[in-house]
């Protein structure tokens, strides 16, 4: 009877497993960690383009003030000469004494800017007789190695360009890849804003900035990425170029996600081509390396997924998830407007769905821990449930109906009383209505049906014993006395063991006996 | 560590410049293969000079407004790391090196990095000494005019007289710089069998300290030598030096060109010779350059920082770091047969050079570790300002006073008592 309890209950568990199962599929338990994982993302890529944004627009702005002062300053000290800044490439012997001067302007731009450097060229070199002077151009490059240090106090600052004695007035160290001009073959910071300002004379400079994809610059070994801006005189004659940098150690520190989740997220500002990204003239920060595949020119391409994320296929067979964004450098009458930048972040795939199946692993953990306990509950509470009235039962077959009979379950003391009231009716009525001697004899016959063992089992109860004692004096089990029991009720035709006992009773009664 | 759950671990250091390039590339090799497979990523999230880096961890570790959060790994000297041990902030690094590991380690490297116990927390990566560069594109020219010999370069008094033939025959420009004038006087003390330190001060009134201040107060005034605050690479740069003494690691910033003020440049080839001595002076040089420390974290990251520590200092990768930055490499194995055959086999001569001079002086030098006083910056700060200042003084007037007498007049009465005065500053 336990096992069919058993059974009842363990439907029971199973039905509300699989309950909870549909439950957490319909609500998206299972795909919870691919939501999470987004929602998680676009937090962060909304923090760090409207981080980039706001960054890069005070960079334009503050090059776009450093240029306006500079060119001023320079067509001024010019003019005192009677000189003027559209033929500066004609006076080489002023530019040491020009940028000099502009040194201190120049410094203070780069420390009032969140920059990791600065940077004049005039289209000017100071030996024309050189056979590269063409693309020599003389300058001041001036580099903080600590952009980002708190302590300001003291920054770290380098001249990468510009003539030596200029550093060595102002006790700043040569950079250790210190040269003295611009080489500006393929420069495109130096020619593009120039062409833009030779060619369109009525914008303002706000509208002539330019931001230079990640390059590094030759004789540097530093990515960095420049905002420069023409330098241009009261006649709208351009004479060089001036800028801020912003550098990948920089861009590094500034812009890696900031999710305690995925560790290895990293967050890249590029400019797509035809959903390609560049890796070698993008910008990379996060816990990643993907320095080796920016060295390698590596690309990543830019395939739309299911889910809002996008995956980000790359040259090394692998590939990356994530979400990008536009980051809007330029205002819309810009001369340089169709160039567009974006900001992603990017995980690789890997870490995404190892995460999501941990998660999943561990909720399917639990589920069929919630059914080992399901079950071993079912176990217990079944046995527990029948316990007491299989032992109830064993009472009453080994003590008969006694009216002292308790199972201390009151529903079982009941039923054994009704039973006991019931034999006591049957008893009564026998004595008023004895059997009828044709019945007496039958059983008697019968009794010779009876087996040795069975006659054995039989002759004890004659004698007045419980089925306890019989098993005893037999060295029988209970079970086996219960087994002759049945097989001794078949052959005499009774019920019970009270009916057979009522039997033998009445047949003594009479003075009959049992062969 | 597993893979499926990588850490990442940030990374301070001070190999900048050309250096970085070597470091990038070791640190991408390292997270695409070990770390990889490891689960663990390295991420640089600083490169400062070693005094920067000093300050941004002396300000973390007094926990300043404003103060960056500390990386997991960050280079250091002992003097910073033992800013971060006072602060219990250091891993002792012996819980992930067994006693048979690091006896693989040169002794002297692991011994400076137990600083006051016998933990070890500056785990050596790449160690630096003090060589002699000399520009011999400049060098040969003025030799097969005067006869001058690179021998001569082998004493602090032969510098010294070749520079005074320098100038002379240069029409006034200077032949040398020390980078360090405070670690020359340092290293003379002990070539000379003495001690510059006496109780946490300078040992200014031994007799000694009177050749020392000879042998370099007098250049300096006469304009021999270079009197300048910044790297001597920068005054070689511009060919405005030929010679000078610095850290092995400064090779990288000697460049392979010579940039004149009209923006001609001209091809400059390097010597590179062992520490000078001076005359009857045993051959002692200093022991540089710090190590990495692990900064206290989780047993995971500090386990992780440990796998890279490892990896970086085996020996191939060691001395391929090593070899292309012009430190010395930090295990016996890399300091031998190996060695030979990456010095066949390495491109650039300078480099080249550099490591059969730090061989030969690994050989031949007994290295000196400066003690760890508190206020050992202070007075390196205050002696090297001291005599550049009283220097500079000097020479102005000297070459004031060359109008109205000769030579010899002038040093005379510039140099009278100036000795006395600048160590009477120490009092």
């Amino acid at each position: 009877m336990w096992i069919r309890l058993f059974l009842f209950l363990l439907v029971l568990v199973v039905t509300m497993l699989v309950g909870v199962v549909a439950i957490l599929m319909v609500s998206g338990t299972f795909t919870m960690g691919l939501a999470q994982s987004e929602e998680l993302v676009m937090n962060d890529l909304t923090y760090l383009s409207t981080g980039i944004s706001d960054h890069l627009g005070l960079l334009s702005q503050h090059a776009v003030g450093f240029s306006e002062s500079l060119s001023a300053s320079i067509e001024n000290r010019l003019k005192n000469q009677g000189k003027s800044p559209s033929h500066i490439k004609y006076y080489p012997e002023l530019l040491e004494d020009i940028l000099s001067e502009e040194f201190e302007r120049t410094l203070s731009w780069l420390l009032r800017s969140n920059s990791s450097g600065v940077f004049v060229i005039l289209d000017a070199t100071v030996n024309p007789a050189l056979s590269y002077a063409e693309t020599s151009k003389a300058g001041l490059y001036i580099k903080n190695m600590e952009p980002n240090i708190v302590n300001s106090s003291t920054p770290n600052i380098h001249i990468l360009r510009g003539h030596p004695n200029i550093a060595r007035k102002n006790m700043l160290p040569l950079h250790a890849q210190w040269e003295m001009e611009f080489d500006v073959t393929d420069a495109s910071y130096f020619t593009l804003p120039l062409q833009a300002s030779s060619s369109t004379k009525n914008l303002s400079l706000s509208r002539l900035y330019f931001w230079t994809t990640p390059v590094i610059l030759p004789g540097t070994s530093e990515q960095v990425m420049l905002c420069s801006v023409p330098l241009i005189d009261s006649e709208g004659n351009p004479f060089g170029v001036c800028g801020l940098e912003i550098s990948a150690m920089l861009f590094k520190l500034s812009y890696a996600p900031q999710n305690n989740i995925y560790s290895r997220a990293f967050s890249v500002l590029f400019c797509p081509d035809d959903n390609i990204i560049d890796l070698s003239h993008s910008l990379i920060a996060g816990g990643y390396s993907m320095r080796n595949r920016a060295r390698n020119n590596s690309h990543l391409k830019i395939v739309k997924g299911k889910s809002s994320f996008y995956s980000y296929i790359s040259d090394y067979e692998d590939s990356f998830l994530g979400i990008h964004t536009p980051v809007k450098l330029y205002p819309k009458d810009s001369f340089f407007s169709d160039q567009q930048w974006m900001i992603a972040i990017m995980i690789p795939r890997d870490d995404i769905v190892n995460s999501i199946s941990r998660l999943n692993i561990m909720l399917f953990s639990l589920l069929i821990l919630l059914l080992v306990i399901g079950i071993m509950i079912s176990l217990y509470l079944s046995q527990r449930f029948i316990k007491p009235i299989s032992q109830g039962i064993d009472i009453i077959k080994s003590t008969g109906f006694d009216d002292n009979t308790s199972t201390n379950i009151p529903e079982i003391d009941d039923l054994i009383e009704f039973l006991a009231s019931q034999d006591k009716k049957l008893s009564q009525k026998a004595v008023k209505e004895p059997a009828a001697p044709s019945l007496l004899n039958e059983f008697i016959k019968n009794v010779k049906t009876l087996s040795p063992a069975e006659k054995a089992v039989f002759d004890l109860y004659v004698k007045g014993h419980t089925a306890k004692e019989i098993a005893q004096i037999l060295s029988l089990s209970i079970n086996t006395i219960k087994t002759h029991n049945k097989r001794i009720y078949m052959k005499l035709n009774v019920g019970s063991r009270e009916e057979l006992l009522l039997y033998i009773n009445m047949i003594k009664d009479i003075g009959g006996e049992f062969k | 560590m597993d893979p499926k759950q990588p850490v990442t671990l940030t990374l301070w250091h001070n190999y900048g410049g050309q250096m970085k390039d070597t470091m990038d590339q070791m640190i991408d090799e390292f997270n695409e293969t070990l770390g990889a497979e490891t689960g663990i990523t390295i991420n640089v999230t600083s490169i400062s000079s070693s005094s920067t880096l000093h300050e941004k961890i002396t300000l973390a570790v007094n926990q300043d407004p404003g103060a960056p959060a500390l990386p997991d790994i960050t280079t250091a000297y002992p003097k910073t790391a033992i800013k971060l041990k006072e602060k219990d902030l250091l891993v002792d690094l012996t819980q992930y090196f067994s006693d048979q590991e690091l006896s693989d380690y040169i002794l002297n490297f692991i011994e400076e990095g137990k600083l006051d116990d016998n933990g070890l927390y500056v785990f050596p990566t790449a160690k630096s000494t003090e060589v002699l560069f000399v520009n011999t594109t400049i060098f040969d020219r003025f030799a097969k005019d005067t006869g001058a010999r690179l021998k001569d370069l082998e004493t602090f008094e032969g510098i010294m007289k070749t520079a005074e033939l320098y100038y002379e025959w240069s029409g006034g420009k200077m032949f040398y710089m020390p980078d360090s004038l405070f670690n020359v006087a340092q290293i003379g003390y002990k070539q000379l069998g003495s001690e510059f330190f006496s109780e946490g001060r300078l040992n200014l009134s031994s007799p000694l300290f009177q050749r020392i201040w000879n042998n370099f107060y007098k250049p300096a005034v006469l304009g021999h030598m270079a009197v300048f605050d910044g790297y001597a690479s920068d005054l070689a740069k511009t060919g405005d030096i030929v010679c000078s003494t610095g850290s092995t690691a400064g090779v990288v910033f000697f460049p392979p060109k010579v940039t004149y003020p009209d923006n001609t440049t001209e091809a400059a080839n390097y010597a590179i010779l062992p520490y000078p001595t001076f005359e009857d002076g045993k051959k002692i040089a200093i022991q540089r350059g710090g190590g990495m420390c692990v900064i206290k974290s989780h047993k995971q990251k500090e386990y992780g920082a440990s796998v890279f520590l490892k990896w970086f200092t085996a020996p191939e990768n060691n001395l391929r770091f090593v070899s292309s930055t012009g430190y010395m490499p930090v295990t016996k194995e890399a300091f031998g047969e190996i060695m030979t055959v990456r010095i066949q086999n390495l491109e650039d001569e300078s480099l080249k050079k550099l490591l059969q001079v730090v061989r030969t002086m690994q050989d031949e030098y007994e290295f000196y570790i400066p003690p760890l006083y508190d206020n050992l910056d202070d007075l390196e700060r205050e002696y090297v300002t001291s005599f550049k200042k009283i220097a500079s003084k000097s020479r102005d007037l000297y070459f004031e006073l060359l109008e109205e007498m000769d030579s010899e007049q002038a040093y005379k009465t510039v140099s009278d008592g100036v000795m006395q005065q600048f160590i009477n500053g120490f009092k």
